[in-house]
């Protein structure tokens, strides 16, 4: 298998927290995988965009035209890392009703318009995108309980309502693609 | 055992299963986890052990080397312009060696992500003469760990390993081993002044024989155990890629994907290369293609007309490496012909694309740096006035153009000397943290007291190494150790300033130093005591928690609090009015007192929300 995703957001968003959670999964079920993550002077509110490489590679970085999956954040930031995907690459977004048309699969979730209503807290928001992932993408190649675990295994503390956000989150992800 | 790592963890693993029980270094990205990991790691299993931040990567060199003189393992970590730093330190101690094992880890940052320069470590590898390791992927970064302190501690010369910011920040699956043993080496000094204390000339003399000596010795090392059997593989086809560090990884997946035959060599070690054997089997080819990060350190070894890389202008010679750049270098050698796979699709004509606004980093929303980049403008204005700044969060101010000029750690101090000299009618105001005044910032004020620079030199003490996350620094863990007393040891009065949310106390203390400055004969020097939003120990007494909103019948639109004041939740909004987006609020308060002309910006009663 060789699976490729693009991460992006800005600091503080928890974006390396997503790329963790995907590398337990790989991890757990013995498949090599390569992820590069953004620390420091990037990390400080600025624009972030993490890579993730499931399967056979030997290098961490993907180029563009080469992902199969973009996870935004934000959706100004999904559109910064478009240029990733390859013709049949997706993208699971948070992003508004104002979110642009593309040429992608593309499941939308309003995840601030969520968290504004107190529906969860902003801080589980890669939580909850990563829930939507899971309820739109069928290729994805990790299973609902697969990342229940790795979550819990990340921080068994806050598993519990991580799970809460990430139900809703697949179920955003089922809605969207109806 | 199988543990999923991030490289530098895995550095500090390998350092733990290399028996290194001294790790002195300095926080820099990408290196900088490193020794948080071997503290945790010390901690977790409570081994008898050091590893402590240093004052700056010189004295960090140090500290470790004199270890393994004593016959200890030890390890130097820092980024590669801390290598600029302590390279006084490497370039004798190179000269010297060492009896027991001395890893320099040395972390490089292609791309120009989090640092000033893009430079090559495995040059200075070179140019200092000890042998480097150039680690492709973090279990490389493991393994190589571990064999450089069995190296250093073989050929009794320190051992550079050159990991970049993608092998430094990747993560993988690593094996490592299943158990620690932990059995560190005693240090006993052993005296030995022709070498410990060799002096100008006969005994740099033979220690510089010696040292050309070893080189030749470790290139016939790097040939019988990281080379030969590799090109003794080889078919001798069109292609040769010999690759390094990262690119080889790169290189691997490119050929693959376009389809590419070639052989390809891992060069584990850059510094030093068997030239001559190589040059045996790079005949056999029509061209041979060095890929490696960022300077051209194989290239120049080998050095034959059937080579392209940098110097031939064949592979890139700046930023970080991708696929897309070697399947360049491939089509320039008319190797590939196939087409770009690596290219962006066009969607942009059938799918228009709003413009997507640059989102650069910025001081965290609440940070007291922002208060004090706000009144430093305001009260020394613009057209009056330079502001060299120096390295570290604070560099964020450039956004509030309160910084005018940065070179290096500590060079705000030195250049604020330089300006005040060559343009004495404007008024210089200097900003350095804490951490970085500590680092290299007293010989330069000792230097403007003695010789009566005026200048305003502000110390931002927020008590943290807080860019590279928050390392302890030296007054955090030792009281006794105080700013205010080491400016005033350096011969100069220290004004303190402890910081509040109250905008217009900051502006009015700023007000009195313009008029100290005014009445001053040479530099005027302002302790702020301030803390670090991120800093979960000290935070909390600071941060008010307060809810702000913007009253938009108050709202000009001036544009002051967006243009100056550069907090990230204030934004405007579809009715052209400022906005404060709750999600990033911090509720520090600090835009209530002093900063909107027209009073916008309002509490919300909690009663209210």
């Amino acid at each position: 298998m060789r699976y490729q995703s693009v991460i992006a957001g800005f600091g503080g968003q928890g974006v390396v927290f997503l790329v963790k959670v995907l590398a337990i999964c790989a991890g757990n079920r013995n498949i090599p995988f390569l992820g590069t993550e953004n620390h420091g002077m990037s990390q400080r509110g600025g624009a972030v965009s993490c890579h993730i490489k499931i399967g056979d590679f030997s290098s961490p970085l993907i180029d563009t035209n080469q992902a199969d999956l973009l996870i935004g954040l934000e959706a100004q930031e999904s559109l910064r890392n478009i240029s990733f995907l390859h013709k049949n690459g997706k993208v699971v977004t948070n992003a508004d009703t104002n979110f642009p048309r593309l040429p992608f699969v593309t499941a939308k979730a309003d995840g601030f318009a969520l968290a504004k209503q107190g529906e969860f807290p902003i801080q589980a928001l890669n939580v909850f995108m990563l829930g939507v992932v899971l309820g739109s993408i069928e290729d994805f190649p990790f299973s609902q309980e697969e990342v229940r675990t790795a979550i819990e295994q990340m921080n068994a503390k806050m598993a519990q309502q991580n799970f809460k956000v990430l139900e809703m989150g697949i179920e955003a992800g089922n809605r969207s693609k109806n | 055992m199988k543990q999923t790592l991030m490289g530098n963890d895995a550095i500090a693993w390998g350092l733990i299963h290399a028996n290194v029980d001294m790790v002195s270094g300095y926080p820099g990205t990408p290196s900088s986890e490193i020794l948080t990991t071997v503290q945790k790691i010390k901690k977790q299993l409570n081994l008898p052990m050091y590893a402590q931040w240093a004052t700056n990567e010189k004295v960090g060199f140090e500290v470790a080397y004199a270890g393994a003189i004593t016959g200890k393992r030890t390890c130097a970590t820092m980024k590669q312009v801390g290598l600029n730093v302590a390279s006084d330190a490497l370039m004798s101690a190179s000269y010297i060696g060492n009896l027991g094992g001395m890893l320099l880890v040395c972390a490089d940052d292609p791309g120009f992500h989090s640092s000033q320069t893009e430079q090559d470590s495995r040059v200075f590898a070179k140019f200092a003469r000890i042998p480097v390791l150039d680690p492709a992927t973090p279990q490389d970064a493991y393994d190589f760990t571990k064999l450089g302190v069995e190296l250093s501690e073989h050929f009794q010369t320190p051992v550079m390993l050159r990991p970049v910011m993608r092998v430094s920040h990747a993560r993988e699956i690593i094996e490592m081993d299943d158990e620690t043993n932990y059995q560190p080496k005693e240090g006993k000094f052993q005296r030995d002044i022709p070498r410990w204390g060799a002096v100008p000339r006969n005994d740099r003399y033979l220690q510089g024989i010696e040292q050309l000596k070893r080189v030749e010795a470790i290139k016939a090392y790097n040939w019988e155990h990281f080379l030969k059997e590799q090109f003794e593989k080889c078919q001798g086809k069109e292609l040769l890629i010999i690759a390094s560090g990262t690119g080889y990884g790169y290189a691997k997946e490119t050929l693959s994907e376009c389809g590419v035959e070639a052989d390809i060599i891992k060069v584990i070690m850059p510094y030093p290369l068997p030239q001559d054997q190589i040059k045996e089997y790079t005949q056999k080819y029509d061209k041979v293609l060095v890929i490696e990060e960022t300077y051209p350190c194989i290239e120049e070894q080998i050095a034959t007309q059937n080579l392209f890389g940098k110097n031939t202008n064949t592979t890139q010679l700046i930023d970080e490496m991708s696929k897309a750049e070697i399947l360049k270098s491939l089509q320039k050698l008319e190797i590939y012909r196939g087409e770009n796979i690596y290219e962006a699709l066009e969607i942009s004509k059938e799918y228009p694309l709003p413009k997507v606004e640059a989102r650069p980093p910025a001081l965290c929303p609440g940070c007291p740096h922002r208060d004090l980049f706000f009144a430093i403008t305001k009260v020394f204005k613009k057209k009056k006035a330079i502001y060299p700044s120096d390295i570290g969060c604070y560099t964020l101010g450039l956004a509030q153009g309160a910084i005018d000029s940065l070179l290096c750690m500590g060079g705000s101090v030195s250049m604020a000397s330089g300006y005040s000299i060559a343009d004495p009618e404007k008024t210089v105001v200097a900003t350095i943290g804490d951490s970085t005044f500590f680092h290299s910032g007293i010989p330069p004020l000792i230097n403007a007291v003695y010789q009566n620079h005026k200048f305003i030199l502000v110390i931002m003490d927020n008590s943290t190494t807080a860019m590279t996350g928050r390392q302890t620094t030296a007054e955090r863990e030792h009281k006794d150790i105080d700013i205010k007393k080491v400016v005033e040891g350096c011969g100069v009065a220290c004004h303190e300033y402890f910081y509040t949310n109250e905008l217009s106390k900051t502006i009015d203390f700023f007000k009195d130093i313009k008029k100290v400055y005014e009445q001053a004969d040479g530099p005027v020097v302002v302790v702020a005591r301030e803390f670090c939003v991120l800093d979960k120990e000290r935070s909390k007494e600071f941060l008010p928690s307060l809810s702000v909103m913007v009253d938009e019948e108050r709202c000009v639109a001036c544009d002051l609090c967006v243009s100056s004041y550069k907090c990230p939740p204030m934004a405007y909004n579809a009715n052209g009015k400022v906005e404060i987006d709750p999600f990033l609020c911090i509720g520090c308060g600090s835009c209530l007192d002093a900063l909107c002309p027209t009073d916008a910006f309002v509490k919300i009663d909690k009663g209210d929300k």
